[in-house]
């Protein structure tokens, strides 16, 4: 108890004195959440719209109009006539090429076709493009189809990206600042020649994992209010569930962060190899996360890793708890797995950690 | 009962010998002098004595302890001040020697008192609250010495404690040794400066692994030069004649 009190001090001392360290902990959280949250946006805006051929039909003139209103898209300048090349040169997003003799006189026929080219080199803009056009086309024409659905959008009603996309980043971060704090608090001692002053006392091997895991829990935890915080501010987050089982959930995952830091450390040999065995990890746990990709859109073998990975189950967490306010059977099967991963991660490196040098 | 007993020790390194059948005893309350060029095998020699490596092969025990079995309890009894630092740069000293105690489960009146005691010994006069980084080289290796020490270990294994310190430093430090050992604290010492050498009670000399010589400064120079008056003899002839030359 009294070494476990000493590495706290000690950690807490050495990590708040750090500068470096201090950004980590409390700076890059608001930075990052900030930049990921409004960059990391899957509607299109801005789609510059053209139409070859000219505005000459009625039809035409109130679809671009609708189009224009709908402040999704913006009038294209360009400077050549033909629609392949207006996209080509990058002056336009989509451009609508008025048919042979006229939109309104093929309609009159019976049914028209409009050409619409839209540059899909960015495949989810090109996908919000297509849709915005639907939704027009349905808007101009009253069908009235016998069978018409009441949607109703649950949680996230104005299907804001940024809400299903916070919890995502809110959970990297948390990720990302307990591995590195963790490992390299290790590795900084191995390469400075204190941990072997650390190891020549009379301590146990979990004596060392605990104070190198308790204070780290902690700093992790203190950094949740920060993000939560920014996260409800900045972008209108809700926090619709219990603020304890939202800590609850985050407890145990940093746990489980702090153990697999604990891990690396047990590997690297500098604080430079602890630094990339902490981004070797994040960027496939981040991607097989379903952070950004739905989990269960991926092959299976993929999905497997995705089912190991801890970050899965709290971006889950944070969504549900968040969101939608939390399912009793949800949150609990999460959190008994992230316990059971915490636990894995931290025994492993206990078994892995050794008093003596080699 | 000898402080320290090895008896053909070896630490073997994949196919490379850093220890090769090592065998000496260090008597209680000597000042142990163990000398040799880099990689003669010192450090290693003094990580396996403090618990920290294991030995391939043969037996060393401290204070009757046996390194292999006992290590938990080896720690204990010993204080270590390794070659590089002792101390963590970014805390102060008061915070330092905190941590060690909390690391050796000191009891707070003990600790004071131990504390207290050490520093007026070093004629510690900055403020406690400085940042070890502040501090002069040679302040910083005091302090380390008072680290190394504070649990009142019944040995100090210093390594290199002296590397980089002025001379003034030096003879401060070493006058800190020779108290040690008057308190009756067993002193085992590496070094690369001959004038520290000469005041050793016995002085191991290694060579690539190997004891090539050991006996007290005066004998060393009469076995190494017989025909010469050990007077005329420096240490550092000792040295150059016994790991360097022949």
């Amino acid at each position: 108890m009294k070494t476990l009190w000493g590495f706290i001090r000690k950690e807490f001392r050495q990590t708040l004195r750090d500068p470096r360290m201090r950004i980590l902990l409390f700076l890059a959280p608001c930075v990052q959440l900030t930049i990921f949250g409004v960059a990391l946006s899957t509607e299109a805006k801005n789609i510059r719209l053209s139409v070859v051929g000219g505005l000459s039909d009625t039809t035409l003139q109130e679809i671009h109009r609708k189009a224009l209103a709908s402040g999704w898209f913006i009038p294209a300048r360009t400077s050549s006539q033909d629609p392949f090349m207006q996209i080509q040169n990058d002056e336009a997003d989509a451009v609508m090429v008025t048919p042979v003799g006229g939109l309104d006189r093929s309609l009159g026929r019976g049914t028209g076709e409009l050409q619409l080219l839209i540059n899909a080199t960015n495949v989810t803009r090109a996908q919000g493009i297509e849709r915005y056009f639907s939704s027009i086309v349905r808007s101009l024409y009253e069908f009235k189809p016998p069978l018409s659905f009441d949607v109703r959008v649950l949680y996230n009603p104005a299907m804001r990206t940024a809400l299903f996309l916070v919890p995502g980043v809110m959970s990297m971060l948390v990720c990302l600042i307990t591995i590195l704090l963790t490992s390299m608090s290790i590795t900084r001692e191995k390469e400075l020649g204190t941990f072997e002053t650390l190891i020549a006392a009379p301590v146990r091997p979990e004596e060392v994992i605990l104070g190198k895991t308790v204070p780290f829990v902690l700093l992790g935890m203190s950094n949740i209010p920060l993000i939560v915080g920014v996260a409800m501010a900045l972008f209108g987050m809700p926090l619709r569930g219990s603020l304890w089982l939202l800590l609850l959930s985050a407890f145990v995952f940093v746990c489980c962060t702090v153990g697999i830091g604990l891990f690396i450390s047990t590997i690297a040999r500098t604080q430079q190899q602890s630094m990339m065995g902490g981004f070797l990890y994040l960027f496939p746990s981040v991607l097989l996360s379903g952070m950004v990709f739905p989990v269960e859109n991926m092959p299976w073998v993929l999905r497997v890793f995705s089912y190991i990975n801890p970050l899965t189950y709290f971006i889950e967490l944070l969504r549900n708890i968040m969101l939608k306010g939390g399912d009793a059977r949800l949150i609990v099967f999460n959190i008994l797995i992230l316990s059971a991963m915490a636990l894995l991660a931290i025994t492993v490196s206990w078994r892995r950690f050794k008093t003596t040098l080699s | 009962m000898s402080a320290v007993q090895v008896k053909n020790l070896s630490v073997q390194f994949g196919d490379f010998f850093a220890v090769k059948d090592l065998s000496f005893s260090v008597e209680k309350g000597e000042v142990f002098g163990f000398l040799g060029a880099n990689g003669a095998g010192k450090t290693t020699t003094i990580r396996v004595l403090c618990g920290l490596l294991l030995p391939s092969a043969g037996q060393a025990s401290v204070c009757g302890l046996d390194v292999l079995s006992d290590a938990f309890e080896v720690k204990k009894k010993v204080g270590y001040m390794s070659q590089k630092f002792t101390l963590y740069d970014d805390l102060t000293v008061k915070e330092n020697l905190d941590f060690t105690s909390a690391l050796r489960k000191m009891e707070p009146e003990k600790f004071r008192e131990q504390k207290e005691k050490l520093l007026k010994m070093i004629r510690f006069k900055s403020s406690e609250d400085i940042l070890v980084r502040d501090l002069p080289g040679g302040i910083k290796q005091q302090v380390s010495l008072v680290a190394a020490v504070l649990h009142d270990p019944e040995i100090v294994f210093l390594d290199e404690p002296t590397a980089g310190v002025s001379p003034a430093f030096r003879q401060r430090f070493w006058k800190l040794i020779g108290g040690l050992a008057a308190e009756g604290k067993t002193v085992f010492v590496t070094t690369h400066y001959m004038d520290e050498a000469e005041q050793c009670g016995r002085i191991a000399l290694m060579k690539s692994g190997e004891l090539i010589a050991l006996d007290s400064p005066q004998e060393l120079k009469r076995n190494s030069f017989p025909d010469r008056e050990p007077q005329e003899v420096s240490l550092e002839d000792v040295f150059i004649e016994q790991v360097e030359g022949g």
